[in-house]
């Protein structure tokens, strides 16, 4: 329930920009639509969705459709976003919003975008699924959609691992995380295999346009949202979304999580276009990779101090952190506006950068 | 529950039906905190609060906001010794905001645009007359602070002119004369009754003061310097510190001599070390028993000078002695010719109370024309001797200034006659507290109640996103060009002024950069198109809000904490 006194603040508000004055000021149900109704920015994804609590998934779900706008349709996959925005007869969704299967986003894409195109409408269709649905189930249907090349913008949640249907390794899932089918113990040290490169496999079907971005810096997601959707033909966008649940971490570092990726190198932002790397987020000061393993409960196993694979496998994947500095050149040459550091600036009235 | 059909479809955002704030086991609140910088200030600004006005180019109302709590703002921007720039959270991240030189510079912009004083009241019909006695710092913010409540006030002074040890004591290079009178002309403009040439004591007595006035302020200062001996031998030809520099700053008045050494450890001692120097002394030297600001100096024993003054004397050429003190007077005849000083230290004695010691063996002597005592003053018995009660200060009785209250009613003191103060911002915070509990007092409400609320520290806040910024650079005239009355320390202009204030974190209190908005993965945090009733521009819309945190995690300025939910 809203409190009193923020319900009459809303009421304050209400009659000051001139709307019908509610007959109870303390009713917060009846109060409540407007004021959000007012709000400066496109809500395509609505509260009251069953996300966990500091879902990044759904935190950059809200950002793509609040950057995309009314004139979009959304073909969604399953996976978490698809069960917690639309529990039968709820939706979260303000905008035609479709799930079929868990494979077929992309195809089901291609077929909203083949109508669209034969009624003369230039609505443009996003496709939106989990790093399940993408790296590994929808996989053949997305190689499928870039070759045919649709006019469609797909989406991918990367969340490093199935969390839907209880924390499964992907083919997305980083080395050495643990997850309920590949735990750590006496075999193994988490995951074997290593996550998979997909960008540089969407890359290599010669798309317009294709980018990493991270929840932790919103104006570079809304930024490359406008990218790719202002392209025509399909693009790709994959967004690095921390689960508290499936990571192992408190729902409030899930931002702090996020960023931490980004500024170790273990999640380059870089962007491609027809294959070439066109752009990166340079990092001003590269983090060692420890510091974003240690409040993930998925990687504890990598701090027992009393096995020597632990130090093995952390410096493992410091190698691959600083492999991914060295060949998409995120190292900066000293501070700038648009790195790691600069782009998410704040001063009073918002953010720094507005692109 | 509907049934679900082939071609039935769920309306958009209908989840909204779905309460998900009932899974909340923490809910977020908006808690400001105190600014460190306020924490600090001895006039008890919030500097915070203006610098925010001053983000958004609101130039006069910063300045009002300003001088809500202090009536002189272009006076404190030259005088203070800035404890809020040390206090600075940003001092820990690059460099502390300039707030001196921004204080200034809304001071000086006050007075070029002629803004006058906001919010106050007309004078009440029936409220008792307020006596103030004093018209330096500290009766000059009560005299404002009553005239702002509605109140008659009636204030005394001494001199042929208001300003107290403004006027008298503080040298051109630091405070030039037209800039005080500027600030001064604008306050009485309020409507203050002055009545110069009257001293207490021996124009008007207390008793009379008290029976026609509802409340009296005293505002005395300290008039009479501390006696001064080494082993009981005084120069015939004694000068003391804080006369020779009222003498200079009347009629530009200053004994010659070849050698100085000056005794003492305040301002008024390297004032008179700089003017010294400057009137052709070829030695001045500083004996203190206080030390330079460093790393081997605990804070409380660093010398109680602004520290751009002791930069200042430094690049001059004064020669400072810290940790020192005179041992012996040599003397020739009854003149003094030189020193024996020695190295001490503050340490714990018997029963932890610091105390000064000596070393034996660091005995040398410097040769002199000249000793001057700079060594501090006490409050003149005449007029309140009866309130002294043997002591050489008007100690009183709790932080708002109530004194003597075993022996008298509606006596309030502040500043230097407090003998604790020291600098003009603790002088105008006294008078302002004063002020606030002398209204309390004829109105017999209990006494106003001090804030109390948390000081946000720099681990609180969120530095992800703000970036490094130079502090703004001030011009300063070099040594060889300094006058006698040019003011030494250039101002900001306005372009500069706005990018400095820009750097502020706004600790503790609502930046209004839309992170907790943007980073809610629920949109339960609602913009509101102006300033909400908590200070924010933010609500939490706690039908929706799950307790995840983030934007308590993520708020830059540590405004936003979580607390169990009841």
């Amino acid at each position: 329930m809203l409190e009193i006194k923020d319900a009459q603040r809303l009421a304050e508000l209400r009659r000051k920009h001139g709307r019908e004055a509610q007959a109870d000021p303390a009713a917060p149900v009846a109060e409540r639509p407007d004021i959000r109704r007012r709000q400066p920015r496109f809500c395509g994804l609505e509260s009251g969705h069953r996300a966990c609590q500091g879902c990044g998934e759904a935190l950059g779900a809200r950002l793509v459709t609040e950057t995309a706008g009314p004139d979009v349709m959304i073909a969604n996959a399953t996976g978490c976003l698809e069960v917690f925005s639309t529990p039968w007869p709820e939706s979260a969704w303000r905008v035609p919003w479709i799930h079929s299967l868990f494979e077929n986003a992309a195809a089901v894409a291609s077929g909203m975008e083949a109508a669209m195109k034969s009624q003369g409408k230039r609505t443009k269709v996003i496709a939106q699924g989990g790093d399940g649905g993408t790296f590994d189930i929808g996989f053949q249907a997305l190689s499928g959609m870039l070759e045919r090349y649709h006019n469609v913008l797909y989406v991918c949640y990367d969340n490093e691992a199935y969390m839907n249907t209880g924390i499964q390794r992907s083919g997305s899932t980083p080395h050495a995380a643990s997850t309920t089918t590949s735990p750590s113990g006496s075999e193994r040290m988490g995951k074997r295999h290593l996550k998979k490169n997909l960008l540089a496999i969407i890359a290599a079907h010669h798309v317009p346009y294709a980018a990493s971005a991270s929840v932790a810096y919103p104006v570079d997601i809304r930024r490359k949202v406008r990218r790719a959707m202002d392209v025509e033909g399909p693009t790709f966008l994959l967004i690095h979304s921390p689960c508290p649940l499936g990571w192992g971490h408190d729902g409030a570092m899930s931002i702090e999580i996020a960023r931490l990726a980004v500024q170790t190198g273990l999640f380059p932002l870089v962007e491609f276009e027809r294959g070439e790397v066109v752009s990166v987020m340079p990092i001003r000061q590269p983090k060692p990779v420890a510091e974003y393993l240690k409040n993930q409960n998925r990687f504890r196993h990598l701090f027992n101090d009393k096995d020597p694979r632990a130090l093995e496998e952390r410096e493992h994947l410091q190698a691959l952190a600083d492999y991914n500095i060295d060949i998409y050149g995120l190292r900066g040459d000293g501070p700038d506006v648009m790195d790691t550091d600069g782009v998410d600036t704040v001063r009073r009235g918002g953010p720094v950068q507005v692109m | 529950m509907a049934i679900l059909t082939r071609s039935a479809f769920a309306s958009p955002g209908t989840s909204l039906d779905f309460k998900t704030g009932s899974w909340r086991t923490l809910r977020p609140i908006h808690n400001h905190r105190k600014a460190p910088c306020h924490d600090a200030c001895p006039a008890g600004e919030d500097q915070q609060a203006w610098l925010a006005k001053l983000q958004e180019n609101r130039v006069q109302e910063a300045w009002e906001t300003l001088t809500d709590i202090n009536p002189m703002p272009a006076v404190t921007g030259r005088v203070c010794p800035h404890p809020c720039e040390t206090a600075c959270n940003r001092g820990q991240f690059d460099k502390s905001i300039a707030i001196h030189s921004l204080e200034r510079f809304l001071g000086d912009e006050a007075i070029k645009n002629g803004w006058e004083y906001p919010n106050v009241e007309p004078l009440l019909p029936d409220a008792p007359p307020m006596a103030v006695i004093g018209a330096g710092p500290a009766g000059l913010s009560a005299a404002y602070h009553l005239r702002r409540r509605g109140y008659s006030v009636t204030m005394f002074e001494s001199l042929t002119e208001p300003g107290g040890l403004l006027r008298a004591a503080i040298p051109m290079t630091r405070l030039p004369r037209d800039v005080l009178d500027a600030e001064l002309n604008r306050l009485f403009a309020l409507g203050v009754d002055l009545r110069l040439r009257h001293r207490l004591g021996r124009d008007v007595s207390l008793d009379e003061l008290r029976s026609h006035f509802g409340a009296v302020f005293l505002g005395i200062g300290c008039q009479k310097s501390r006696e001064w001996s080494v082993g009981g031998a005084v120069p015939a030809d004694l000068h003391e510190g804080l006369h020779l520099l009222k003498g200079w700053v009347d009629h530009l008045s200053m004994p010659e001599a070849e050698r100085v050494i000056i005794h003492g450890g305040g301002n008024t001692a390297v004032d008179l070390c700089r003017i010294m120097k400057r009137k052709g002394a070829k030695e001045v030297h500083l004996i203190t028993a206080s030390g330079l600001p460093g790393p081997d100096t605990a804070p409380d024993d660093v010398i109680n000078v602004v520290p751009r003054e002791l930069e200042e004397a430094l690049e001059e050429g004064v020669i400072i002695h810290p940790h020192a003190t005179i041992q012996r007077l040599i003397m020739r005849g009854s003149k003094v010719v030189g020193v024996e000083m020695v190295s001490l230290r503050k340490l714990p004695g018997n029963g932890g109370r610091k105390a000064r010691v000596s070393f034996e063996g660091t005995e040398r002597v410097l040769n002199t024309d000249m000793v001057v005592p700079c060594i501090g003053e006490v409050v003149d018995p005449e007029g309140v001797a009866d309130l002294l009660h043997g002591r050489s200060y008007l100690r009183p009785d709790d932080e708002w200034g109530r004194l003597d209250t075993a022996n008298y009613e509606g006596l309030f003191v502040g500043g230097d006659a407090r003998g604790d103060r020291g600098t003009v911002s603790a002088a105008i915070g006294d008078g302002r507290k004063a002020a606030d509990a002398m209204d309390a007092y004829v109105r017999g409400l209990p006494g106003p109640e001090s804030d109390d609320r948390e000081v946000i520290s720099f681990g609180q806040l969120n530095l992800n996103y703000f970036e490094h910024a130079d502090r703004a650079k001030v011009t300063k005239v070099p040594p060889e060009l300094r006058t006698d009355d040019t003011e030494i320390e250039g101002g900001l202009t306005g372009p500069l002024a706005y990018a400095e204030a820009a750097r502020c974190f706004s600790c503790g209190n609502c930046l209004a950069c839309d992170n907790c908005w943007t980073f809610c993965p629920d949109s339960a945090v609602i913009k509101t198109a102006e300033q909400a009733s908590d200070g924010s521009y933010y609500l939490f819309d706690l039908d929706y809000c799950k307790g995840c945190g983030i934007c308590a995690s993520e708020c830059p300025c540590g405004y936003i904490d979580m607390i169990p939910e009841r």
